[in-house]
């Protein structure tokens, strides 16, 4: 017998999965409504609902998670897949929060469905490297420089175990869509009204003024007018750049809106606090160690780049002339 | 021997007889040297010439019989591989190799102490001694490899690769192998995350603890005995007790139980200071370019002639008598360019000025063809 408290809590487990397919589930109207209601939950707000834990719902939210798969699939559009995916991670999150005073055995078994292998040291929790380094977030505060790590083992502390698990459930949500098959009707039309709640981009306004902007910066915006989710530490270095460059907080938080997991609030808080603090621009050699430099313009800082191009157009300009 | 190397149709310059002495040299020792690549069938490959240390790249062999048919009879001087494993490694675009993973490399190089275009027997023992540090104190320390997972070899100039050959790491992408770089190099260490206030106690890590932390504790430590350096963190130091009790209590992380003035910026100096040796000296570059081609291992440098070996033990390894291998043989050669004093394999040779002529072992002629600093006499 399959545990559907666990499974309608984690419903991307195996064993949820496996639930679902033993049900035999029809494929009803109502199923693909309340499929529905979930995924433009997660288009719109980022976050999807928590259900009482009745059996009778616990059944039927796995039905529903099933089908708001393929909806997102039938969509196959990268920004509903992405933003879905960090929203069921959220939910999941949540759920490991309340499960792991009430339920400690389900931490264990979410970390087991991911091959992570948690072990307790004293308040802290020791995880092999390979599973540290490809499920933590991205960022200053995960740097593996700052961390303990000893015989393959990474220490982290109880949060930031299920920090690091509900990153794992982003990326298996993320990377098992679109499923490729055939949807019903009813899928498909539910996945057209989808596409109408992706917000808008103003292309051609993001695009002004940004031909002197060095290839990194260039390339940031390009992944997140992608919806590409963007590591913490570029959001933060393409931030300080446009606040360099001279954007206002609005025109800076509408390139923020392709991002996956936008947040209007978090992303004008996070600029106005990089403005005011005015922090430095990440030299070239920090972005390259963040992963993010992608040219060798040798300009010292992405600040610099234009003054550098137009250097070295001057110069050559210079050389011709002497020639 | 006499047989002319294949040359592959480009628009290069007719080749130097220099080039072809070499080229048949080279293919000599591909006919019987060892290939220790693995999977050379899922791995694209890179051959160099003259001008350029890649000149062709995207080649695929079927296995390790087509490689040694094709080094022999094109006998490149320089060849490299990719660190990657691939389903069609000469396919192009990149992505159209589809990766299927890589090993995790490391590369040391002397280049950063070098003292110029000639070997120096200094440079070379410092950088083995990094590639020491990076395999005990990170590789199998810190990272937990085994020692089966590494193999280690020369570079065949002046530096060593290491290469680790496991399941946990196979599948990591860029990212996740600029942090392990990061992490050798100490790139982004904070001291603010390792060491904090509580009311008046001093706070940091402990010497049992792994990571920098534990690093840094450690020689923290063993510094304290060295007076000059316990008397720049505190007069009160000078005192054997006083230094004794504040090394108990830095065993259990509490760093101040002395009272040192302005604590917090001296510890701060020394962690900046001790940082960089604690580091490991890498091309982060190198680990974190998974699509890398390295050289292979066992293959000729033709920077030098010198083969880039694979090395057992580091201990062991004397990179001027174990990696040169063409050892039959004299030649004469003319200098074209000042060359220091040198020694390879326990035979010196030089200094000379640009015109001097001299008859030489094997080794050091072929050495000299390889830095352009000679031509055939």
């Amino acid at each position: 017998m399959p545990d559907l408290l666990f499974c309608s809590h984690y419903p991307f487990s195996r064993q949820a999965k496996d639930a679902v397919s033993d049900s035999g589930a029809e494929l009803s109207y109502s199923l693909v409504e309340k499929a529905e209601q979930r995924l433009s939950n997660a288009l719109v707000s980022g976050k999807i609902k928590k259900l009482a834990d009745l059996p009778s719902a616990q059944q039927e939210e796995l039905a529903v998670y099933a089908v708001c798969r393929m909806i997102a699939s039938a969509a196959n559009n990268r920004y509903i897949i992405n933003r879905y995916a960090v929203a069921e991670a959220k939910r999941a999150g949540e759920y490991l929060a309340s499960d792991e005073g009430a339920r400690p055995e389900y931490i264990q078994e979410v970390a087991g469905e991911f091959g992570i292998k948690l072990v307790a040291q004293g308040k802290n929790f020791a995880l092999p490297l390979s599973s540290y380094l490809s499920f933590t977030p991205r960022s200053i505060d995960y740097k593996l420089t700052n961390r303990e790590v000893e015989k393959g083992m990474v220490l982290v502390s109880a949060h930031e175990r299920l920090r690091i698990l509900e990153e794992a459930v982003k990326k298996r949500i993320e990377g098992s869509l679109p499923i490729r098959a055939k949807f019903s009707e009813e899928v498909q039309e539910a996945a057209k009204r989808m596409l109408t709640l992706i917000p808008k981009l103003e292309i051609a306004a993001t695009k002004v003024g940004q031909e002197n902007y060095p290839p990194c910066i260039k390339k940031l915006l390009e992944d997140l007018s992608l919806s590409i989710n963007l590591p913490h530490t570029a959001r933060v270095a393409l931030a300080i750049y446009l606040v360099n460059a001279g954007a206002t907080t609005d025109k800076i938080v509408d390139y923020f809106r392709g991002a996956p997991d936008f947040s209007e609030k978090t992303t004008r808080y996070q600029v106005e606090h990089i403005r005011t603090r005015k922090y430095n621009m990440p030299s070239c050699s920090t972005m390259d160690s963040y992963g993010i430099c992608i040219a060798e313009c040798r300009c010292g800082t992405p600040l610099r780049y234009r003054d550098a191009m137009h250097g070295a157009r001057l110069r050559r300009i210079e050389a011709e002339k002497k020639d | 021997m006499d047989e002319k190397i294949a040359e592959p149709q480009t628009h290069h310059a007719p080749r130097t007889p220099e080039e072809e002495f070499l080229r048949r040299k080279f293919s000599s020792y591909y006919a019987k040297a060892p290939l220790t690549v693995l999977k050379p069938e899922s791995r694209e490959f890179g051959f160099g010439g003259w001008e350029k240390k890649i000149e062709f790249r995207h080649i695929r062999v079927r296995n390790e019989g087509e490689l040694r048919t094709r080094l022999v009879n094109e006998a490149p001087l320089y060849i490299s591989h990719s660190v990657a494993y691939y389903e069609f490694p000469d396919a192009r675009p990149m992505v159209k190799k589809n990766w299927l993973s890589a090993d995790l490399v490391f590369d040391l190089d002397a280049a950063e102490h070098s003292c110029g275009k000639f070997t120096c027997t200094h440079c070379m023992e410092k950088v083995k001694q990094e590639a020491q540090q990076l395999i005990e104190e990170f590789l199998l320390s810190d990272f937990g490899f085994s020692k089966s997972e590494l193999s280690i070899n020369f570079s065949g100039s002046r530096g060593y690769h290491v290469h680790v050959r496991s399941d946990a790491v196979a599948s990591l992408d860029r990212e996740a192998r600029r942090e392990i770089a990061d992490y050798v190099t100490g790139t982004g260490l904070l001291f603010d995350r390792l060491f904090w206030k509580d009311g008046k106690k001093f706070f940091g890590p402990k010497p049992t603890q792994g990571g920098f932390g534990g690093k840094f504790a450690r020689a923290f430590l063993k510094r304290l005995d060295d007076e000059e350096f316990a008397l720049s963190i505190s007069r009160k130091l000078k005192k054997q007790e006083e230094r004794d009790k504040l090394r108990s209590s830095i065993q259990q992380g509490n760093y101040d139980n002395i009272g040192i003035a302005n604590r917090e910026e001296k510890l701060q100096d020394k962690f900046l200071q001790m940082k960089l040796t604690l580091a490991g000296r890498i091309d982060a570059n190198v680990t974190a370019d998974t699509s890398k081609l390295i050289r292979m291992a066992d293959s000729l440098h033709g920077g030098s002639g010198f083969a880039a070996k694979t090395v057992q033990t580091l201990d062991d390894f004397e990179p001027m008598r174990d990696a040169p291998i063409f050892n039959e043989g004299e030649l004469k050669v003319k200098v074209t360019e000042a060359v220091p004093a040198l020694a390879i394999r326990d035979f010196s040779f030089g200094p000379y000025s640009p015109g001097a002529t001299a008859t030489l072992p094997m080794a050091c002629a072929v050495y000299l063809l390889c830095k352009k600093a000679a031509v055939l006499a």
